[in-house]
């Protein structure tokens, strides 16, 4: 009973938030409402027992993710004139109610075949479900350390090029003068 | 399932029996709804409490305060001024609410209710006692760092929102402070949970024991210099003095929270004391041996052994043992912090991003190493253990 | 589902509705009790005591961006570290210990080699320290 609370809560909150998103004409408060979303995904994953993703979840984007996000609007500019110099909108409206509904049929039908096609996949290797006390850290620390090793010392690489990357582009260029 | 207060008061046959008399008067099993009841009470008996200490915090910073500047400090409200606090808060309630025109309503309203969201959801995870626990999550530690960085975003609204110029730099500075100091905090908990071997609150609590030297913070010197990284980190998180420059009265006027009036510069407040005692709980559960009690008075065994009591009282009493030992570690961290405030000077903002970039995060790298070498090349094994083990095996130590 | 205990996280939700409760609540309470008197001087922004002058936000200081991204490239170090850490314990009683040892090493290494690039090119000084054409830009008058 619970569980479906707590399914029902998340998944609301992810679908509202996502909607609110689109919606919004603020930039601010998409961002806010997309934090709202990701929250509702962290408790998705804690529904089905993925707690340590929920957990990261939390921490990687609603604890960085989001503030990165909000720096950046603040950096750029994004709330201030809703017009840029050429006399054309920032932040252009979506459509109209036919491109929503649109959307979110091509959304509906694509969402149906694709599940239609995983369907057997599902049904064949059943998800295995931790029992109560156990917990996903420690066999995703093992596999991290054991199967997957290659890809946690790539990530790492990947990570460092992540930064110097970000590091480069928000250097500001020095400029020459005679 | 994990221990939580309703596993621990499951062992009651009490409960049991009310569950199984609820179960065959509601016709379904009423053990979920019996935990959502007694979550529920303990829920709000917490929060009660921290907003209790909360307010208390604000009472003993004037008082300290006032001790060290040589000052009596709030006397009049209440015997030695303990209702001040109280006194206080109907204040502010009673302030009028002032939204600037140039301010955006949605964003100004909700960035005092998002701190207090993240520091209250902090609050399942801490350990105040081995039974008392709200949520002993296999995930603790870490989804206490994420709930964390919650109170980051809620400043940087609180500073947006307000469409001012010394709230928006103040909430800019507040939110890359908190952001920052993240990082080496993150690390020093990483070097903790390789000596542990585990995210669980509990599990890092019982890998320590009740007398100082089973404590992590004596476990090797890794760790002894995590703990200051830990809290010098921690505390400027919760942007306290010499780290309040998001506040810093003679700078920004008010920092971030300038143009918030009454309750919601109350609930800002609150947001902040109370995340300064879960801060100090967390560094009390990680470097400090949580709620351990000497002598393992904790577990109720010695008292069942001695003088014969029944199991359930003994462990009782044994929680009390426990609570006390927890809350007193925690309010004497919470002393230095207070005693920290009013001893060193505001740091500058660049003083700021300097310490913890180029002597936190390095010192806290460094740590984690050295712990990771130190597990693998003496076993886990205490510093303590290895000194008077080895002597006491008679192997000559050097 | 059936061996999945959500028990758990029941007092997480609770907290959290409590958190609501308590700033909603107050600040309802306070609604009820408190003055209500707004004039055109109460509501403009504090600026010392003067008339607010330009726009709140007219600075490019890059160097928050610039701390926002290391931050998230550390945070992500950090959340993948967490189970690996949490297993080393139990890896080293084996007696892996030596392997995942490398292993950490290897991971913290390659971030120490960036944070030693950042700190060089001079991406952690939060006060320019180059000529005045970088200066950040005041606020064009409209």
């Amino acid at each position: 009973m619970f569980s479906n609370t707590l399914f029902l809560a998340s998944a609301l909150l992810t679908i509202g938030g996502a909607i609110a998103v689109v919606y919004s004409k603020n930039l601010m408060h998409a961002c806010i409402y997309l934090l709202a979303s990701l929250f509702g995904v962290a408790g998705l994953y804690a529904c089905i027992g993925a707690d340590f993703l929920a957990a990261t979840q939390l921490v990687v984007y609603a604890g960085g993710v989001v503030i990165l996000m909000l720096f950046a609007i603040m950096l750029t500019g994004g709330t201030s004139n809703k017009i840029n110099r050429y006399g054309l909108e920032k932040i252009p409206a979506m459509g109209n109610k036919k491109t929503f509904f649109t959307a979110g049929f091509a959304a509906l039908v694509s969402a149906m075949i694709i599940i239609k096609i995983l369907l057997p996949v599902f049904s064949v290797n059943k998800v295995t479900t931790l029992s109560a006390n156990e917990s996903s850290v420690e066999k995703i620390g093992t596999l991290l350390a054991t199967d997957h090793i290659l890809a946690f010392e790539i990530s790492s690489v990947l990570l460092l090029g992540a930064l110097i990357g970000a590091a480069v582009i928000s250097r500001p260029r020095k400029e020459i003068h005679d | 399932m994990n221990s939580t207060v309703v596993s621990y008061f499951s062992q009651s046959n009490e409960l049991t029996s009310l569950i199984a008399g609820l179960s065959k008067l509601l016709g379904f099993d009423a053990s979920s709804l019996v935990a959502f009841i007694i979550f529920a009470i303990f829920a709000g008996i917490i929060v009660a409490v921290m907003a209790t200490i909360g307010g208390l915090g604000t009472y003993a910073e004037r008082k300290i305060s006032a001790d060290l500047q040589a000052r009596i400090g709030p006397n009049r409200v209440g015997p030695f001024g303990l209702l001040q606090f109280l006194a206080d808060g109907v204040k502010m309630i009673l302030k009028e609410d002032i939204i600037t025109s140039n301010a955006d309503k949605f964003t100004f309203n909700l960035a005092p209710v998002l701190c207090l969201v993240g520091v209250f959801a902090t609050l399942a995870v801490v350990p105040y006692s081995s039974g008392f626990m709200l949520a002993d999550l296999n995930v603790g530690i870490f989804y206490l760092v994420g709930m964390a960085s919650l109170v980051g975003v809620g400043v940087f609204l609180g500073g947006y929102a307000s469409n001012s110029k010394w709230s928006m730099l103040g909430g800019m500075r507040g939110a890359s402070q908190i952001i920052s100091y993240e990082i080496p905090a993150t690390l020093s908990i990483i070097a903790i949970v390789l000596l542990a071997g585990g995210l669980s609150m509990k599990t890092l609590i019982n890998g320590q024991g009740g007398a100082p030297q089973d404590w992590y913070l004596f476990h090797n010197p890794f760790a002894f210099m995590g703990f200051f990284v830990y809290f010098i980190s921690a505390l400027a998180e919760t942007n306290r003095a010499p780290f309040d420059l998001p506040e810093a009265e003679s700078e920004l006027v008010s920092g971030y929270h300038t143009e918030y009036t009454g309750m919601k510069f109350g609930l800002f407040a609150l947001a902040e004391y109370i995340e300064v005692f879960v801060v100090c709980g967390v560094a009390v559960a990680l470097f400090l041996g949580g709620y351990k009690v000497p002598f393992d008075l904790g577990s109720g065994q010695i008292l069942v052994e001695k003088l014969g009591l029944d199991g359930m009282i003994a462990q009782n009493i044994g929680q009390f043992l426990e609570l006390g030992s927890f809350f007193t570690k925690t309010l004497i961290l919470y002393y230095v912090v207070i005693w920290v405030r009013w001893t060193l000077p505001r740091l500058r903002v660049d003083q700021l991003m300097t310490l913890c970039w180029k002597y936190l995060t390095p010192i806290a790298l460094f740590n984690l190493i050295g712990c990771a070498v130190w597990m693998y090349a003496f076993n886990g094994k205490s510093i303590f253990t290895l000194l008077f083990h080895a002597a006491a095996s008679g192997g000559g130590h050097h | 589902m059936s061996t999945l205990n959500l028990d758990v996280y029941m007092p997480v939700v609770i907290l959290i509705a409590l958190a609501l409760l308590v700033a909603g609540g107050s600040l309802f309470l306070g609604s009820l009790i408190r003055p209500q008197h707004p004039n055109k001087l109460k509501d403009t922004a504090y600026e010392c005591g003067e008339e607010p002058v330009g726009t709140a936000w007219a600075n490019f200081n890059v160097r928050f961006y610039v701390i926002a991204l290391i931050f998230i490239i550390f945070d992500v170090e950090s959340a993948l570290m967490f189970p690996v850490a949490a297993v080393f314990k139990r890896f080293n009683e084996i007696g892996l210990g030596g392997t995942l040892l490398m292993s950490i090493l290897t991971f913290t290494l390659v971030l120490v080699a960036g944070i030693v690039y950042c700190w060089k090119k001079g991406d952690l000084d939060w006060v320019k320290s180059f000529n005045q054409t970088n200066q950040p830009t005041i606020a064009r008058k409209e």
